[in-house]
């Protein structure tokens, strides 16, 4: 293992934090709020931090080769950094009283989860709620796959860094250079969330609003500068243009560059994405079907605020427009599941993922299959290509561990003492980086409530959900410390 | 004439002695030593040991004078780059590829314009397995095939004891049947060619041959007492390129198949390119296997595998286990006499529908087709009437047609007519003759046609 390296790429990524501060400033300059100085303490710390690691782990060797015990080392130790560091202007500031909560906000924005332990989220500074949207926005597409897009200094060891922010079960480099790809997608990401903003700001939402809205959208992250998210607006209007970039941020971006390279069939030919929009939509017409009448009066509003929750939860993004807890059971029960499924590999979104629902049952399948035919040779195929058995036994390891990690969380919060519905409700939304859980940490509840421990536990959960369990998980393997 | 043929194959070989025996001049260039020894020892041509595809040895093979080259390797690639050298080299000569990979069947028309510029390529899988799936669903027929873009169809079926047509004389099928009575094109009564006229009778046992319009061949077969039962599951005995092939074509018409499969490398590989079939691992023969898979459950089961024994066992193998409907593989021509007197007559065979369909792609003139049925013991030759020629223009009482021919039928303006004594060919229309093999060079003298290449 090799520290120095470790310690420098976490000490640039610190630099690059603290520059990013710059924005929220900018903000709060406009708005002449009273945060000015809480992000220039943070901003100092954070620089400070940076400097002297990049300082420490000065070396002549120009190496960066790094293995990929190294590579899953740095991410998971850089993202724990950035979640401190992160988390600064929201300790310095006059709405959170202990570090816990900072840092719980901090990571839970990183991941973009957007779980939130703000009470009173209108009062706070304009600047904050603005950092509070970037962070999400700058987690969402990975923090370090920017730095590959802007920062060259990565060279070869970048692809193991890469692999280990972008666990992807089908991992699909969109150019043959890692920094093109990177720069790709981040210019993706961008033009999405200026389109958001302005068709936002075209419904008649304040820029400020729209862009926040944006910046937490995009990476399905799910905060809001409102306390009532996006029910405060109560407009159709803004409710589809969030579905539908909602949707967007869940597909694979890999399929958004082959459509904008002229194939224009990409969504319709990739099995993942058919699974995941036709999952959707089915998931939609049965929870309208359900709070048809028992809820809402209108087929309408029915199917708007069906669609509204479930595109929020199954993409992972955690809005909210109507409280999910006074649906009835049946439409509950489809969301909790959503929050398991989770939207495509490569997208933004967070939980198991499709692509691996979609390898799990075929593996599942094919055992059963077997079975009939004891001496039937066959392969889990998606998108018409083979699945390799190393990469299906991952896959089937990955959703072993999700549903292993998830009940031993929910365990030991219920051992907190929080009660069992909100216990398996937090850890899967938690885990799942979706926001609002169930019981006492609804969408219209928020995690402020829990103990101390759990919201470390928590955060915890919410970096293995974001880092897909393995480049954390891996590092309390006693055999990967073993010379 | 000269024609030079790269790969001493089955193919190869057999192409060369169809050549010979028309008197051409034929050079065969193979790599591998035996093939060309045996090529030289029994066949009037000269033989080459030596690779198709260098240039060098296609000069010297005299390349620049040939008028056709034939590649017909195993391999693709040796095929391509000795046409791709012939284009250089000669551009003049007229070059005919078998290509069998199907990831090159979306290209075979670009061969033909841009580099290498091949005349023709021709995969005879892709015919071998359009006739298995045209037998299929035709379970009475021991041979189907088509004319006239397949517009027109072929089959030979075996009459049995229980058909209304058994027993009959042909001049009362009008009186029987109708407008729409069967062609009847040949008789194969023990192993005899008979080529009909109005006082033969068709007996039980008989292999008959008949032509009819292809939407009305259901209608046919159930003149003849035979039903077309379309297969809903198929057993497939062999992986290889006709094995994989068949099942995407299956696969495509939504035909639940299985294909067994001996060497677990290619089913890893069929697994891969096939999505509905179920791939089994196995051996062919294995009854087992077949019992577990209950085998007398399938429509049809197709034997195909690179062994023709191992095919013909099975074959017989599935019969006893109770599937009526099998077709079998086989290669060796020396084998198709025997096979009937085992029950196996369904059979297919790449390697005759190679060089027929090579033959057919190097015929010159107004030829359209030239099938042989039967191991060769007849031809059928679809052709379009010249102006020049005899037959035209006048009843065809007047004209003698040599002994063991007969017009089939005549097609004008995608109309089948029946033709009787009255019967006028006009020139232009498409005419389809049946000859028993000795009978085809008379033939060509009356339809002034020569069976001539490029």
């Amino acid at each position: 293992m090799r520290w120095k390296f470790i310690a420098r790429v976490i000490g640039i990524l610190l630099v690059f934090l603290g520059f990013s501060m710059t924005a929220p400033m900018l903000v709060s300059i406009h708005y002449h709020d009273l945060a000015m100085k809480t992000f220039i303490q943070s901003m100092g710390i954070t620089l400070v931090a940076g400097f002297i690691l990049i300082f420490l782990s000065k070396s002549r060797g120009s190496d960066s080769y790094i293995n990929q015990k190294e590579g899953m080392t740095t991410v998971a130790l850089a993202w724990t950094a950035i979640g401190i560091f992160g988390a600064l202007p929201f300790y310095f500031a006059p709405d959170f009283t202990n570090f816990t909560d900072a840092f719980f906000e901090s990571v839970s924005g990183f991941t973009t989860t957007g779980s939130s332990v703000m009470t009173h989220i209108e009062g706070a500074a304009k600047s904050l709620l603005f950092w509070r949207s970037l962070i999400q926005w700058l987690g969402g597409m990975g923090i370090i796959v920017l730095s590959l897009a802007i920062l060259p200094f990565l060279g070869v060891g970048g692809i193991q860094l890469y692999k280990a922010e972008v666990p992807s079960p089908v991992p699909d480099k969109l150019t043959p250079r890692l920094s093109d790809s990177a720069k790709i997608l981040w210019v993706l990401y961008g033009v999405f969330t200026l389109f958001e903003i302005i068709f936002l700001l075209g419904g008649g939402m304040p820029l400020f609003e729209a862009t926040c809205h944006a910046l937490t959208t995009l990476p399905t992250g799910g905060f809001s500068p409102k306390d009532s998210s996006v029910a405060q607006y109560n407009s159709a209007y803004f409710d589809y243009v969030i579905i539908l970039f909602m949707i967007l941020s869940g597909i694979n971006f890999s399929l958004h560059f082959q459509m904008l390279r002229g194939k224009t069939m990409a969504f319709w030919e990739d099995t993942e994405c058919r699974f995941f929009l036709g999952l959707t939509l089915v998931l939609t017409l049965l929870v309208a079907w359900d709070i048809h009448g028992s809820v809402y009066a209108s087929a309408k509003d029915a199917f708007r605020f069906a669609s509204f929750q479930v595109v929020s939860i199954i993409t992972t993004t955690g809005f909210a427009t109507a409280d999910y807890e006074k649906f009835p059971g049946f439409s509950q029960a489809i969301l909790f599941v959503c929050m398991f499924i989770g939207a495509s590999a490569g997208s933004t979104g967070g939980g198991m993922k499709c692509a691996r629902i979609i390898a799990g049952y075929k593996y599942c399948y094919r055992e059963l299959f077997k079975i009939i035919h004891p001496r039937s040779i066959s392969h889990v195929k998606i998108n018409g290509l083979v699945i390799p058995d190393a990469v299906l036994r991952s896959i089937m390891g990955f959703l072993a561990l999700y549903m292993g990690i998830y009940i031993v969380s929910s365990i030991l919060l219920a051992g907190m003492g929080v009660d069992m519905m909100t216990a398996f409700g937090a850890v899967a939304a938690c885990f799942g980086n979706i926001g609002p859980g169930f019981g006492s940490v609804g969408p219209a509840e928020n995690f402020a409530h829990l103990p101390a421990m759990g919201k470390w536990l928590l955060a915890w959960c919410m970096l293995l959900g974001r880092l897909e369990i393995y480049t954390v998980i891996i590092l309390f393997v006693p055999e990967f410390w073993k010379k | 004439m000269k024609i030079i043929i790269v790969g001493a194959g089955e193919v190869g070989y057999n192409i060369a002695s169809r050549l010979a025996s028309e008197n051409k001049h034929v050079i065969v260039i193979d790599k591998n030593q035996d093939a060309t020894q045996r090529l030289s020892e029994n066949l009037d041509i000269q033989a080459i040991t030596a690779s198709g595809s260098n240039p060098k040895v296609l000069i010297d093979a005299g390349i620049n004078e040939t008028d056709i080259l034939l590649a017909v390797t195993d391999s693709d690639e040796t095929n391509l780059v000795a046409c791709l050298m012939a284009n250089i080299i000669s551009p003049t000569t007229k070059k005919l590829a078998r290509i069998r990979n199907a990831d090159f069947d979306s290209y075979h028309n670009r061969f033909q314009t841009e580099n290498p510029h091949i005349d023709t390529v021709i995969n005879p899988e892709i015919e071998v397995v359009n006739t298995i799936r045209k037998l299929m669903d035709v379970p009475g027929a021991v041979d189907v095939g088509d004319f006239v873009d397949g517009k027109v169809t072929y089959a030979g079926i075996r009459l049995d004891r229980h058909s209304p047509m058994a027993g009959m004389k042909l001049v009362d099928f009008s009186s029987q049947f109708g407008e729409d009575r069967p062609l009847i094109a040949a008789i194969i009564r023990k192993n005899e060619v008979i080529v009909p006229r109005g006082s033969n009778t068709v007996e039980p046992g008989d292999l008959i041959y008949f032509v009819s319009q292809t939407e009305k061949l259901e209608k046919m077969l159930t003149l003849f007492g035979k039903k077309a039962l379309p297969a809903k599951r198929a057993l497939i005995i062999g992986g290889g390129r006709i094995g994989e092939r068949l099942a995407k074509l299956l696969e495509r018409d939504s035909i639940h198949s299985k294909i067994i499969e001996s060497d677990i490398n290619r089913c890893h590989h069929l697994s891969e390119k096939l999505d509905k079939t179920v791939i089994l691992h196995g051996d062919g023969s294995d009854k087992k296997l077949f019992l577990e898979e209950n085998v007398s459950q399938t429509d049809v089961l197709i034997s195909v595998t690179n062994n023709d024994e191992t095919n013909i066992l099975v074959s017989l193998l599935a019969k006893n286990l109770g599937v009526e409907n099998t077709i079998t593989r086989i290669s060796k021509s020396n084998y198709f006499p025997l096979l009937a007197t085992i029950g196996i007559e369904r059979i297919v065979s790449p390697r005759l529908s190679a060089v027929s369909s090579i033959l057919k792609q190097v015929r010159k003139g107004k030829v359209l087709s030239d099938i042989s049925i039967s191991g060769e013991r007849g031809e059928f030759i679809e052709a379009i009437a010249l102006e020049t020629s005899d037959i035209t223009n006048k009843p065809l009482r007047k004209i003698s047609f040599p002994k063991g021919t007969l017009l089939v039928c005549i097609i004008r303006n995608s109309q089948i007519m029946i033709p009787t004594g009255e019967s006028i060919v006009k020139p232009g229309d498409r005419i389809i003759l049946f000859a028993v093999k000795q009978a085809v060079k008379n033939l060509e003298k009356l339809l002034t046609v020569k069976l001539d290449f490029f």
